[in-house]
């Protein structure tokens, strides 16, 4: 394998993953209401339909609603956990930590049953904020483990020269390790952003057919029958994806954000 | 100093498990009193449904229900042929997709590791996005690249290979191949960083010494990499056993995984001492493979040297 077969190695695999979500796109194309590849006729009426139907609409008011607010929830827990951790490196900071880490790596068919039980018991089903909640702690360890990587990456020196200078824990944090943390911080918002925009077990399980996301909008409308507003709207998850986390991107360090290994000076 | 305030001697007659509550829980929060909210957060809408879950996968079943009790059914259902089929295909599906899509993902993440800076992140804006896409809409773009009316099946009649073109899935195939590429681009990212660990001059010396790139990524980089693919295939195992959207969409019945019979016993019968009983078992599996992974990566050859 020389050069050559590197990059026709590499092109093959994109290739590969990007074919399907390719092909939603020229579905979601089709002119009349049905499925066909390459499209029937062109045209862009299914996207606007998004908007108009009354169904569509619900659940992308309540994924988006969800999606911000589980994410601020997230993140309000991970920094709180991460400075913890990083000012005081006790046994307890550490357990949280680790707690924190717990929820991501266990499936999520446990988590949304867990809570769907919880909710059972204090008697509140299918409530938007049951979702709000779950996600939020459920996403908790992306924003955990950005916010650490922020906290690692302070020179001691900065911290110390701080100290020097008279600044207590409180001052310290507002004027030096706040906004230096900050990027990891929107970084870690927009990672929890996206992914429960799309995420579907824990939604369906705690929505109860009463609060309704989109992605269990989506698996609905697939039982009942395919109409191309399915594809227009995978379109759309996959446009906002790419608008995040290229922004993400743009104004962060994205290989240090998944763990790249970077030299010190 | 503040620390002095809480740092009287222990009182008198505190047992040792007083102690241990003074000292682990309540003397850090009191140094760190935002520790609090988080210890919350997590302690009431994580650990508590679990308490909730585990206490009711002891249950007793009633008609729609469940009602306070202490007993085993539950598990003991676990060696019904309904569980041990369920069981064996979800391994079987797990270890095939983690597998196959390491295959792709160890090759394809060591050349991304390798590209510069600006092409490097592309790619990996580009992983993030089919990463983060929901299972539904993945499973839902190749279910059209498999049915009959948009996809693959065409093409193949176009060219001759069958008769009459004929949809792909529901299949034992579909659900597999569906699993490895929902797959792939998270073995990429849980690869990446060892990826970027290796040393550069490891490989160029390889091939100034006259090996092809193919063969120092098999007789260099391999070796070093061997431990992270270990863990990076448990930790794809894990994930791949609670995959609920894809074999719903893409398997057939009898290919039932794991996650879809818990939803189907809690929500299809209403069964949720059963359910949870699935579930803590599940959880234990998952637990003791994600130790046995954190191990793996501990003794990762590319970051102690």
């Amino acid at each position: 394998m020389t050069r050559w077969g590197k990059t026709v190695f590499l092109t093959l695999v994109f290739g590969m993953t990007a074919a399907p979500l390719l092909i939603v796109a020229g579905v979601s194309l089709n002119a009349k209401k049905r499925m066909f590849f390459p499209p029937d006729g062109v045209s862009l009426r299914w996207f606007p339909e998004i908007f108009e139907t009354a169904k569509w609409l619900e659940a992308l008011t309540n994924s988006v609603v969800i999606a911000v607010s589980a994410a601020f929830i997230a993140v309000s827990i991970a920094l709180p956990i991460a400075y913890f951790l990083w000012r005081h490196k006790v046994f307890y900071a550490k357990a949280l930590f680790v707690a924190g880490l717990v929820p991501f790596a266990l499936p999520p068919v446990i988590t949304a049953l867990g809570m769907l039980v919880f909710w059972g018991e204090i008697g509140f089903v299918g409530k938007m904020w049951n979702i709000m909640i779950g996600h939020g702690v459920f996403l908790v360890t992306l924003p955990l483990v950005m916010i650490s990587l922020g906290l690692e990456s302070i020179d001691d020196e900065i911290v110390e020269a701080a100290r020097t200078m008279g600044a207590d824990g409180r001052r310290m944090f507002a004027t030096v390790i706040f906004p230096m943390v900050l990027p990891y911080m929107v970084a870690g918002y927009a990672f929890v952003l996206v992914l429960s925009m799309n995420e579907y077990i824990i939604s369906f399980f705690l929505g109860q057919h009463a609060t309704i996301t989109l992605p269990v909008q989506v698996l609905a409308s697939l039982r009942s029958g395919y109409t191309p507003v399915i594809a227009a709207v995978a379109v759309m998850f996959i446009l906002f994806a790419v608008v995040v986390f290229s922004a993400v991107a743009r104004f962060g360090d994205l290989p240090k954000l998944l763990g790249a290994w970077t030299p010190k000076e | 100093m503040s620390d002095r305030a809480f740092r009287r001697p222990p009182a008198a007659g505190r047992g040792p498990v007083g102690r241990v509550l003074t000292d682990g829980l309540v003397a850090p929060l009191r140094r760190f009193p935002f520790g609090l909210y988080p210890t919350l957060m997590i302690g009431v809408f994580f650990m508590i449904p679990f308490a909730i879950m585990f206490a009711i996968s002891f249950a007793h079943r009633t008609e729609s229900t469940y009602e306070a009790g202490f007993e085993i059914t539950h598990y003991a259902r676990f060696f019904s042929p309904l569980f041990t089929t369920h069981l064996w295909v979800t391994v079987q599906f797990a270890a095939l997709a983690s597998a196959l899509s390491l295959v792709v993902a160890v090759p394809f993440t060591f050349f991304v590791s390798r590209l510069r800076r600006r092409p490097q992140v592309v790619a990996l804006v580009f992983i993030l996005c089919v990463l983060t896409l929901s299972e539904v809409i993945i499973a839902y773009s190749l279910s059209v690249v498999m049915s009959r009316s948009g996809g693959l099946p065409n093409v193949f009649e176009w060219l001759g290979f069958v008769d009459r073109a004929k949809s792909w899935y529901p299949s034992y195939f579909a659900n597999l191949f569906g699993l490895t590429f929902f797959n792939i681009p998270f073995a990429v990212l849980v690869l990446y960083p060892a990826c970027t660990r290796l040393d550069r001059e490891l490989t160029e010396a390889a091939q100034t010494m006259g090996a092809s790139p193919a063969k120092a990524f098999f007789t260099v980089v391999l070796p070093l990499l061997d431990r992270t693919i270990l863990a990076a295939f448990v930790l794809l195992f894990v994930f791949t056993m609670g995959a609920f959207v894809t074999p719903t969409w893409l398997a057939r019945p009898e290919d039932t995984m794991m996650a879809q019979l818990i939803a189907e016993q809690a929500l299809g019968r209403g069964n949720i001492p059963f359910a949870a009983a699935l579930s803590v078992f599940f959880m234990a599996v998952t637990l003791v493979l994600s130790l046995l992974a954190v191990r793996l990566r501990r003794g990762d050859r590319t970051s102690g040297a």
